[in-house]
């Protein structure tokens, strides 16, 4: 069933600092990643032979140039590379490039992967970017004359969850304060302050129940990781990380289409993915989730079998996934500590996974990580993957 | 009238009814004639058997409040003088969801399961918006 579980191995990350660098052109952020991807894995550059940038946002003529194969030319890799070509599902995007990769080195159609994200959201004009956000996956003939809008996204699933489970503000506030303990140890991140409680529910209303301390600041960044076939991996200088399992669920275009805005598809994808990898919820020592807002996590974990249906709030409240906790969770701070780089929320997410289990995590570092969950969600939290990653077999 | 500034719908052909429906103050939706299933958002194929033969019947225009979010602000510029204002997602009777906002309601007064009805909102000569009202603490 799983015909890639210890053919396939991720063998090489890369990442540059997110924030907003108006400085700094959308390629350089390219070109740094895989450049740093390529060293890190100790791979021979002329072995890439497939490359997948995925989607950019912030200019539709520098992602065309990304799907017009402009990174090939720039990493010297004509007549080497057979294949570039976009894989791309938003937020998802970290999880399905990774999926796309196994199937192909699983098939023999590719033998070196490069996945790359990059993008500048962070300091265009802002007003542009807040526009192009605000409107997205929002349909416009039965949700904008309302004047719903992607800020008032993750309302909606929150305040059904609170009703159904009874979750407080402060137990969702406390997602926030989580996040932002890792993200202030982590270099890359753009919101390294860490966040109390009582700022965050006294902060401006939104959109109940967030506040501004609980939404996302858009940024610049960008992050690689190279694929190859376990094989390969024997001889290099990272562990190789193995894709052991994969599940997913599509579960909505328009959010008032979504027939449980408290559990989404992460019940059936993890079951799907545990079953896959061969291992249970008592087997992970990371949940690397991705989070948006942060009644996300919530539904993730509990969607994961780490916490009991409704239990997520006090579980994370009481400290259980901050530095030093059972549960270390987005251990780089995610799109709410490290910044919302569009699809880069997400590949940041994966990339950490894979950074803690390769034991190269500095000062988040998760001592004895063997196995990781990596979740993620794109669109208005239209799907719902799950990806349990490790770093032996199980 | 007040000129009207907020996004409008833009109907398509397969839509189109139901918002003629709204205009006359009539809550459409579609229903399967072939697997008889109830449609919403209105559709061209039945998403369930795939028909070409969705056909539009008369909804009660009732509901419940399965979610809401109160609006305050960093809300769409066009919105900003009705802040706050109340975006619900209505399940209604006939087994459909869909958003719209909810009106003739302090934002402190509504709850998910609250019930609700529709009421017509002409923003312009040439479109009415649905909206939903709470059914019993209507003033």
């Amino acid at each position: 069933m799983s015909a890639f579980k210890g053919k396939v191995a991720i063998v090489g990350i890369g990442e540059v600092p997110s924030g907003k660098f108006p400085n700094r052109p959308c390629l350089q952020i390219a070109m740094e990643a895989c450049r740093e991807a390529i060293l890190d894995s100790g791979i021979k550059r002329e072995e890439i032979d497939t490359i997948i940038p995925t989607g950019t946002f912030f200019d539709r003529r520098y992602n065309t140039d990304m799907v017009f194969s402009k990174l090939v030319e720039e990493l010297g890799l004509l007549k080497k590379t057979k294949n570039n070509f976009q894989v791309f599902a938003g937020g998802s995007s970290s999880s399905v490039m990774l999926k796309t990769a196994c199937g192909l080195i699983t098939a023999g159609l590719a033998k070196v992967v490069l996945c790359v994200q990059s993008d500048k959201v962070g300091s265009s004009p802002t007003q542009q970017m807040i526009d192009l956000f605000a409107t997205f996956g929002i349909p416009e003939e039965w949700e904008t004359p309302f004047g719903f809008f992607m800020g008032g996204s993750g309302s909606l699933f929150a305040t059904r969850y609170m009703h159904e489970t009874g979750t407080t503000p402060e137990q969702l506030a406390s997602v926030m304060v989580s996040n932002r303990k890792w993200a202030a140890l982590n270099p890359n991140a753009m919101l390294r302050r860490e966040l109390t409680i009582e700022e965050i529910l006294n902060a401006k209303m939104v959109a109940t129940p967030f506040t501004t301390k609980e939404g996302n600041v858009l940024a610049d960044g960008g992050a690689a990781f190279i694929v190859t076939s376990a094989e390969r991996a024997k001889d290099l200088p990272n562990p190789p990380i193995y894709p052991l399992g994969f599940g997913s669920r599509v579960c909505h275009y328009a959010i008032s289409q979504d027939m449980d805005l408290t559990r989404l598809g992460f019940y059936e994808a993890s079951q799907e993915a545990y079953e896959m990898a061969g291992v249970g919820p008592k087997d992970v020592n990371i949940a690397e989730l991705y989070d948006g807002y942060p009644i996300f996590p919530l539904i993730t974990l509990e969607g994961l079998g780490i916490c009991k249906r409704g239990d997520a709030g006090r579980f994370v409240y009481e400290g259980n996934t901050w530095p030093g906790g059972k549960m270390p969770m987005t251990t780089n701070g995610g799109m709410l500590g490290q910044g919302h780089t569009a699809a880069g929320g997400g590949v940041a997410v994966l990339v950490e996974a894979i950074r803690q289990l390769m034991g190269k995590a500095g000062a988040r570092q998760v001592k004895g990580a063997k196995i990781a969950v990596e979740t993620s969600m794109g669109g208005t939290f239209m799907d719902s993957h799950v990806v349990i990653l490790g770093r032996e077999l199980p | 009238m007040k000129e009207y500034r907020k996004p409008l719908p833009q109907p398509t052909p397969w839509s189109k009814p139901f918002w003629d429906g709204c205009k006359r103050h009539e809550f459409l939706i579609q229903r399967c004639k072939d697997c008889q299933r109830p449609i919403f958002f209105p559709k061209l194929f039945c998403p369930y058997c795939l028909s070409p033969n969705p056909e539009w019947v008369k909804a009660s225009g009732r509901g419940k409040v399965y979610s809401y979010t109160v609006v305050y602000s960093y809300g769409p510029t066009e919105f900003s003088e009705d802040t706050p204002y109340i975006i619900g997602v209505i399940d209604l009777e006939e087994g459909v969801r869909m958003m719209s906002n909810i009106v003739e309601c302090p934002p402190e007064k509504v709850r998910c399961d609250m019930e609700v009805e529709v009421v017509f909102d002409d923003v312009t000569e040439e479109t009415t918006l649905p909206k939903f009202r709470p059914i019993n603490e209507r003033r």
